[in-house]
């Protein structure tokens, strides 16, 4: 393990788990969730926590370059003070690293409106998997030739080590409302959120949190959740006075069409914080009803919304496993998180069963296996079964583009037989 | 199932090492190692309780490294009790095998902190060192003041007062001065105060912090003794405050948890107190916040709510990290600590804009390490009895 | 280097057809399929036949209150065409580039697999990102069959006013020729009334320079100012401002040369889009990681049949 500071001190541990035979593995804030960052063999893990600057910021331009480690919200407290803030906000936007960020491509409430981490890097300065350093992307607008910085974001480190991003900084809005409302089913707040979206309202953020996740979190934080509703939506719209007053109303008049038992706009900037503050802290809330969950991330298209999650209700029920649901509603992203107790013997048989399941429903309504945790190596095994043998040959050639050698974080992402050669080589029928 | 640490198995298992804790420990600030954040610190724990790794060099020095700050417990959205966690991992802890640390360890919680007026015969050397030139500035001694020193706390021990102006060791020794000041001020609001009579002294703070838990529960019966009654406790240090409200858990007697409820930081109890007149004097002060108050007392809000008549009140970007002093922790990991001190200074700076600011603090530990880095630190008492409009 | 058999070069409305030159003589040409695949207004998505022109694209999203911000210079651009060129709209300030707004792309590969990546939901990180690195490749690593967009709701008032306005929150474009600046402003009618305040409306949007040698020169937004300026009246420009797209046209050959070493003296580079000399490589300086893009063009296209000649690909061989 191995804390560089520099660029030159990253590809010089590059070089050393090279000369050993060693694969080597980035890791920021050890905060994901799919495993991306776990050293498996005995890699050389490069830990980014001490390159952590923020080294340059052009408040004109409106754009910062930031060493890996700096965490997420240290960038935007960073620059708040000239009106701007860095816009993809994942839930532990305290603690993860704009580095751990660029590899899994990261999302947030936020990026409803705003864009995933992608839209939101114009350059990396990385250390490829050979050792060498270059520049991906540009401040300039345009790059020429392939945008291989927009390869690299995304790709969980297996086409080398980020250490210096060049990020677009984004201007606070003059004006920002959040609503809370409040429903008798998820169903109906399921519908709503369709409703917004079809009522062609695109908020900043819209989420969605059932009653158990509610609680959980009012507990917390105590922002005034009511913890009698069975859903409850999140909606934050932003930006000039006419627009944002004109989008509140929209979505109240869609809420209320559905049945909505509360419809509250939050009074001021703390208790906007504090309902904020309750949604990012659900995943961790948890373990104040049940010692242990597993956490899902997919998306589907936002008209199935309320047909999937139905579908992931019944799953659960009979897997015999308790689901609840916290989630980028706006986008489709669902997180059903499976609430058990290991200890009861043969749960995790069924925790896995479930999971499974609700993946594949989601994969069946037209959706996607994960929509901003990455593949890592949670999901890696079901690759498969989104794409064909040619979309993951493919996408094996270009990694190998990258790093021939299979150096950088090799075992994830991509399953075992990925590459056409690797098929011929294993026995019929094996895994397909 | 309790492993070699006699960690409660659910306190341990309500981690789910999401990380949020991370950015709000001071240790990991500085180092961005694992092992120096409570998360790796819990993972560390769970390793030696499965008995999948020893109780080794490595593993105390990553629990010894941790400040007992606290300020990973409200970042916590599992409510984590990581402050008991690591209480209970140091009691556990055989004792360190440095025959010169062992007595270094047995003078100072077991001889000198016990015993007041070997604490202020200890001072008195001090203070002659001090005059001598014999301690280095980086020390970070505060000034010692003959005068101060010479002169008692002229308030009633013992009897039935309004409140008791809890005294303490250390701060007694160091910082009479601010003593004095909060009996000024609260003497301001009419109340009637007495000190704890013979005994009273040393809450056990540092002897908790330190895993030596039978000694901490020792003293705390001696203070509870010292205050009898049911007159609030008024304590001007924010790391003594805290313990004593956890009289409770430590003792677990309703005498204990009665006692708990009587305890009050000194802006705690002065904002529930006809307010003493107080003159704006137009002055910024920048606001720190001790761990133990911010964290575990939350009463950081009240020292706002006292000051805010008579001061510009500024505050910092951190968050409330901690400044590294952790009572013994500037003497135990004094490379650390200095790290911690630097990072805070940078935000005190920021904070009072670029120039050295009057900084408040509740907590002596942190007046002294702040003052050794040259920040006019001073305690909320202290300003508060020179805004007093009399 | 190129493997027998017919080389192949994609084909939609040759509206930006000069772009990396010629392509090579005797290729097949291949041509996407046409029509709108799959649309639900409610998800604000579209799934299109690479071969539809935008102007289709455009007009089945009205039909719903919805439009795609690609903005191609002319409406007969097939989205195919579009996404391969990668050339970003005026509105880019506010919308992003071109390649923010695919989701899924599907595309044949010079060794003739069918090939998917990314997703047909607005997020997804799922595998490697071939949305991005197919938009600006030039057909030179596939063929595009279908794409998914993301669409967003039109707005109900869209403005052009002339002026400055470099505190506007959310400006959708900020046109600047030297002389005049141009600003637009997308939303509510309340909003842009409020943010036009003190401008001179526009009736028709500023136009971009034309003439028989174009080009579009991107520099760091912060270095448009000195860069314009030593263009020195030999080109006529007009910059998108906060993005650092200049707009160059010229009457000669050699003026566009001499733009293009203008934007490399400032750190830039210059794409020409159309006429300039003819041996031209259209950009005129060495690629940057040209190893890795070398190795990446041969993971999709092992034998190099697919636009072999354009540039500035060909020259990474």
């Amino acid at each position: 393990m191995c804390f560089p500071r520099s660029s030159d001190e990253v590809a010089a541990a590059v070089g050393v788990a090279r000369r050993h035979g060693r694969a080597f593995v980035a890791r920021g804030s050890g905060t994901g969730l799919a495993g991306g960052a776990t050293p498996l063999d005995d890699p050389v893990v490069i830990v980014t926590t001490q390159m952590n600057r923020v080294l340059e910021i052009d408040p004109q331009a409106r754009v910062a370059w930031v060493e890996p480690g700096v965490l997420n919200l240290d960038l935007s407290r960073a620059v708040g003070h000239l009106g701007l803030h860095y816009a993809p906000d994942p839930s532990s936007q305290q603690a993860c690293t704009i580095g751990g960020n660029v590899g899994t491509n990261a999302g947030g409430p936020h990026c409803l409106a705003d864009g995933v981490t992608s839209a939101h890097v114009l350059a990396v300065d990385v250390v490829l998997a050979d050792g060498t350093a270059t520049r991906l992307g540009g401040l300039e607008p345009d790059s020429p030739g392939y945008d291989l910085r927009g390869c690299f974001v995304g790709s969980e480190g297996t086409m080398g080590i980020a250490t210096r991003i060049a990020v677009r900084l984004t201007p606070d809005p003059p004006c920002v409302a959040t609503l809370l409302c409040a429903f008798d089913s998820v169903e109906a707040a399921a519908t709503t959120v369709s409703g917004i979206i079809a009522a062609g309202v695109l908020p900043a953020a819209l989420e969605m949190m059932d009653a158990p996740i509610t609680r959980a979190v009012e507990d917390f934080v105590g922002a005034g959740y009511p913890r009698d509703a069975q859903a409850v939506l999140l909606a934050e719209v932003d930006g000039l006075e006419g627009g944002v007053a004109e989008q509140v109303d929209a979505i109240a008049e869609v809420a209320r069409a559905n049945g909505a038992t509360l419809v509250r706009v939050a009074a001021d900037d703390a208790e906007r914080a504090l309902l904020w503050k309750g949604r990012k802290s659900a995943f961790g809330a948890i373990a104040r009803i049940a010692p242990d969950y597993y956490l899902h991330d997919a998306v589907v298209p936002r008209t199935k919304l309320v047909e999937v999650l139905r579908r992931v209700y019944e799953i659960a029920d009979a897997h015999e496993v308790i689901v609840m649901n916290v989630f980028h509603a706006g986008d489709g992203n669902l997180h059903p998180l499976l609430v058990f107790d290991q200890r009861e013997p043969g749960v995790w048989d069924r925790v896995h069963a479930a999971g499974t399941e609700i993946l594949e429903a989601c994969l069946d309504a037209g959706g996607v296996l994960t929509g901003e945790h990455g593949v890592g190596i949670e999901k890696r095994d079901l690759m498969p079964r989104m794409f064909s043998p040619d979309d993951l040959d493919a996408q094996a050639r270009l990694r190998d583009a990258f790093d021939p050698d299979g150096v950088a974080n090799p075992q994830k992402v991509l399953p075992r037989g990925s590459r056409c050669g690797e098929l011929q080589r294993v026995p019929e029928g094996t895994w397909i | 199932m309790t492993g070699p640490l006699q960690l409660d198995a659910e306190t341990l298992n309500a981690c789910v090492s999401c990380g949020l804790c991370l950015p709000h420990c001071p240790t990991y600030r500085v180092t961005g190692r694992e092992i120096a954040s409570p998360r790796g610190r819990i993972a560390a724990m769970r390793a030696v309780e499965t008995n999948e790794a020893p109780i080794d060099d490595a593993f105390r020095a990553a629990m010894e490294e941790c400040v007992s700050c606290r300020g990973c417990e409200p970042a916590c959205p599992s409510g984590v009790q990581f402050g008991k966690l690591m209480e209970t991992t140091r009691a556990a802890l055989p004792s360190p095998r440095s025959r010169v640390r062992r007595g270094a360890e047995w003078f100072g919680y077991r001889v000198v902190l016990p015993r007041h007026w070997l604490l202020i015969t200890c001072t008195w050397l001090a203070w002659l060192a001090q005059r001598l030139h014999l301690v280095p500035a980086r020390v970070g001694l505060p000034r010692l003041s003959a005068r101060s020193l010479a002169r008692g706390l002229e308030l009633p021990t013992g009897g039935t007062p309004d409140a008791w102006l809890f005294t303490g060791c250390v701060m007694d020794a160091w910082l009479r001065d601010t003593h004095r000041s909060a009996a000024r001020v609260m003497g301001a609001t009419g109340a009637r105060l007495a000190q704890p009579t013979n005994g009273g002294a040393c809450c056990g703070a540092l002897h908790l912090h330190a895993g030596r838990e039978a000694e901490a529960r020792a003293l705390a019966e001696r203070v509870m003794q010292s205050m009898p009654g049911v007159a609030p406790v008024v304590v001007d240090s924010a790391g003594c405050g805290a313990t004593m409200k956890e009289y409770g858990k430590l003792l677990g007697s309703a005498d204990a948890h009665a006692f708990s409820e009587r305890v009050r930081d000194f802006s705690e109890w002065l904002a529930h107190q006809a307010a003493p007149r107080l003159r704006p004097t137009g002055i910024q002060v920048v606001i720190q916040d001790p761990c133990h108050l911010r964290h575990v007392q939350k009463a950081h809000g009240a020292v706002r709510e006292v000051l805010a008549p008579a001061y510009e009140l500024l505050e910092t970007a951190d968050d409330g990290l901690c400044c590294g002093a952790g009572g013994a922790y500037v003497v135990t990991q004094p490379e650390l600590s200095r790290r911690i001190l630097d990072r805070k200074v940078e935000a005190l700076r920021a904070a009072g804009g670029g120039a050295d600011p009057i900084v408040v603090s509740a907590n002596p530990g942190c007046m002294v390490q702040l003052r050794g880095a040259g920040i006019d630190a001073r305690h909320p008492a202290d300003l508060i009895a020179e805004a007093l409009d009399e | 280097m190129t493997a027998p058999g017919p080389v192949v070069a994609p084909v939609g409305a040759r509206t930006h057809w000069e772009i990396g030159g010629p392509p090579t003589e005797g290729a097949v040409e291949v041509r996407a399929p046409v029509g709108v695949i799959t649309y639900e207004p409610a998800d604000m998505t579209i799934t299109v036949g690479a071969g539809t022109s935008f102007d289709t694209l455009d007009g089945v999203l009205a039909e719903h209150g919805q439009e795609c911000a690609l903005d191609p210079r002319s409406r007969a651009a097939t989205v195919g065409g579009i996404l391969a060129c990668g050339l970003s709209g005026l509105r880019r300030l506010r919308h992003g580039p071109v390649r923010d707004h695919v989701l899924e792309v599907r595309f044949e590969t010079g060794d003739g697999r069918l090939v998917k990546g990314g997703g047909q939901t607005v997020k997804n990180v799922t595998g490697y990102d071939l949305p991005r690195l197919f938009v600006g490749s030039l057909g030179t690593i596939g063929v595009l069959q279908q794409a998914t967009l993301r669409c967003r709701p039109r707005f109900p008032r869209s403005r052009w006013f002339a002026g400055s306005a470099t505190d506007s929150f959310r400006a959708s474009a900020r046109l600047w020729d030297g002389a005049r600046e141009a600003v637009l402003f997308e939303g509510v009618d309340a909003d842009v009334e409020s943010q036009g305040r003190g401008l001179a409306p526009l009736d028709t949007p500023p136009a971009l320079p034309d003439g028989p040698h174009r080009g579009r020169i991107s520099v760091a937004p912060g270095r448009v100012g000195e860069c314009t300026a030593a263009l020195a009246g030999r080109v006529r420009w007009c910059a998108e401002l906060g993005v650092g797209t200049v707009h160059v046209a010229a009457d000669e050959a050699d003026a566009l040369v001499h733009a293009r070493s203008v934007s490399h003296a400032y750190g830039g580079w210059m794409l020409r889009e159309a006429g300039g000399p003819s041996d031209d490589d259209g950009f005129g300086c060495a690629l940057p990681s040209a190893a890795l893009m070398r190795r990446v063009k041969d993971a999709f296209d092992p034998g190099w049949k697919l636009n072999p000649a354009r540039l500035p690909f060909a020259r990474i061989g």
